[in-house]
């Protein structure tokens, strides 16, 4: 990051950037309701899981999007994906609204990367089928051109020659995290959406993901929206981070500031409850930690 | 010396497969003192859960499970019948899961699952069962303790569930408490305050704590001694301190290795990962299980490592400890 945006990013804005921008995925105002149906004689009640959230991402950029379980990080990636329609606001991927109705060009320029790979594959495809799909979807060169793009493909995640013809179950956790990473990256988006990416995984392997993410960065300058819980590793891939609460962003600054110098009470609240491998630390007092 | 609350030596768990055998754990001894909090810390399928299950003779049927001792308080629990066994859980010895939700019944109130866990084992009155429940929701934390023996469980949030589980645990004061991942289900602000109050309680009550977890941050912060397990045995085993300052088994560095730490490692380098996979566990694996993921790897590791005691508290099954160690 050595190029300064020259439109704002510390100040989130409801007025999309102007054209032209660094801007690789604007968030304008973005707000999805849900409402509770609560029995036969009461009002239904409604939820606002994101509730009028603006945030930029930087061209290059790795985001950080951190919080709880229930604060709307999943329901945010889901209408970036245009998996669910927002209630009202809008997506700006290279300053042009995306209308979640073409899910197709959408997926050209954003695609996902989610928790639990075992459920996002197909098992009853094979490795070179799996990641062959988007291609084939989207009609992108000849079969045998398809083929050697996944060729390619595994080959940079790391997949030896070998698992390309196997079948998901045949696979260990880690490799089918890159699986999904390959398939994601094959129809070369400009922007990743990491849900938890190395949650499911042990921590040996979540090293090794970590750094294919870091190394894919570099090669295709790809941009990474990060959603994780886990602070040590939001603090080592990110250069910014938005702390969500409830439905909105509470807080959004550098790695630097959010990590050295919280301001919301929330994200003072998570970073003291964050377990560092510390011993002699003891468990952490949030309510005193917060206190001061 | 005073003789320690659990002693197991030599223990494994066998698991039948369609594929074969499987060694889930494969011989390992360790002890916990009165009063101590002992992490079993290790990846998934390291045989970590199959340990705490084995030590509460709740393994699935078709495990078959041999020890050259499994002793709880100076008695063996090898041979003991079912009905003797029962006894001892809940009683002497509880056990907190990592999932509240599938542990308590969902169609009986807090309190009838509470009082419960007492009258099993004890002959108290109803009124005196429900006074040491209100009691014990309190001080897990359980606001409106009274009211709250009246809900049921899905009432409850995740993190309130919890600590009723421990509450549970703790109704007959066992000796022994063996968590298995109990706050991995929850998010870091309610894992904090769990994990306090579990400490907090377990030195009030003066229990013994078998904790597992994969989660070195949790280790660093809870454990008194640690047990590093891979691939069905325990690899090294130290004081908490002394494992990270300095751990000796190539396995046990290479996980510290692998987790950022703030201070530590540059945001955006590349992290060490460990090469490799963990080995399948079906049939017999020959020498030290870790050689094919190990930078350190020699001759002497085709034959299986002995357990080197580097000093009175840490030990390290490695053939190059004393050598790591030193460099260390």
């Amino acid at each position: 990051m050595t190029t300064k945006s020259p439109v704002p990013l510390t100040t989130p804005t409801a007025l999309p950037a102007p054209p032209g921008s660094d801007i690789a995925l604007e968030l304008c105002a973005l707000h999805r309701s849900f409402r509770l149906k609560r029995g036969l004689f009461r009002a239904p009640g409604e939820i606002h899981a994101v509730n009028d959230v603006s945030l930029r991402i930087r061209k290059g950029e790795t985001l950080g999007l951190v919080g709880e379980s229930g604060c709307g990080k999943s329901t945010l990636a889901k209408m970036l994906l245009g998996l669910l329609p927002p209630s009202s606001g809008s997506v700006l991927v290279d300053g042009k609204e995306i209308d979640p109705r073409h899910r197709r060009a959408l997926a050209r320029r954003i695609q996902p990367i989610f928790q639990d790979p075992y459920s996002s594959l197909n098992p009853r495809r094979t490795v070179a089928d799996i990641v062959g799909v988007p291609l084939r979807l989207h009609h992108v060169g000849t079969a045998a051109e398809q083929r050697q793009r996944v060729r390619e493909m595994l080959d940079l995640v790391g997949m030896p020659e070998r698992t390309h013809a196997q079948y998901p179950n045949q696979l260990s956790g880690g490799q089918r995290q890159r699986v999904a990473i390959a398939r994601a990256l094959v129809l070369r988006p400009d922007i990743l959406i990491c849900d938890e990416p190395t949650s499911a995984l042990d921590v040996s392997v979540q090293a090794q993901i970590l750094n294919l993410l870091l190394d894919l960065k570099a090669e295709f300058g790809l941009t990474y929206l990060f959603i994780s819980h886990d602070l040590g590793v939001v603090e080592h891939l990110v250069d910014r981070v938005a702390v969500m609460y409830r439905g909105a962003i509470v807080e959004l600054g550098t790695r630097e500031q959010i990590f050295a110098r919280p301001e919301h009470p929330y994200t003072r609240r998570l970073l003291a409850s964050a377990l560092t491998p510390e011993p002699g630390l003891g468990i952490p007092d949030i309510e005193r930690a917060t206190m001061a | 010396m005073t003789t320690p609350l659990l002693e197991v030596k030599n223990l494994r768990v066998d698991l039948p497969t369609e594929r074969g055998m499987l060694h889930a754990v494969r011989g390992i001894d360790f002890h916990v003192n009165r009063g101590e909090l002992l992490c079993l810390v290790g990846e998934s399928g390291c045989g970590k859960s199959m340990t705490s299950l084995a030590l509460m003779g709740l393994l699935p049927r078709k495990a078959v499970r041999t020890a050259d001792h499994l002793r709880f308080d100076g008695s063996e629990l090898q041979g003991l019948p079912e009905r003797g066994m029962a006894a001892l859980r809940g009683a002497r010895m509880a056990m907190i899961f990592q999932e509240p939700m599938t542990s308590l019944n969902p169609s009986y109130t807090l309190g009838d699952q509470l009082c419960e866990a007492l009258r099993a084992h004890r002959k108290v009155s109803m009124a005196q069962a429900r006074e040491r429940a209100v009691y014990l929701l309190e001080r897990a934390g359980v606001p409106q303790a009274s009211d709250r023996m009246r809900q049921y469980p899905h009432q409850l949030s995740g993190g309130l569930r919890q600590r009723v589980m421990i509450a549970m645990a703790l109704m007959c004061e066992p000796d022994l408490i063996i968590a298995d991942e109990p706050t991995t289900a929850l998010d870091v602000t309610i894992q904090a305050q769990i994990l306090r109050l579990l400490r907090e309680l377990q030195q009030e009550f003066g229990m013994a704590v078998v904790f597992i977890t994969h989660d070195l941050g949790v280790v660093a912060r809870i454990a008194d001694r640690v047990a590093v397990m891979y691939a069905g045995e325990v690899i090294e085993t130290a004081p908490v301190a002394e494992l990270f300052a300095r751990p000796t088994h190539p396995y046990t560095q290479g996980l510290l290795q692998c987790i950022p730490v703030r201070g530590k490692t540059l945001p955006g380098s590349r992290l060490q990962a460990i090469p490799g996979v963990v080995p399948s566990l079906v049939g017999t694996v020959q020498g030290c299980a870790f050689a094919n993921r190990c930078t350190h790897v020699q001759a002497a590791c085709a034959h299986t490592p002995p357990y080197v005691a580097l000093n009175a508290r840490h030990a390290a099954r490695c053939v190059q400890a004393q050598s790591l160690a030193e460099a260390a």
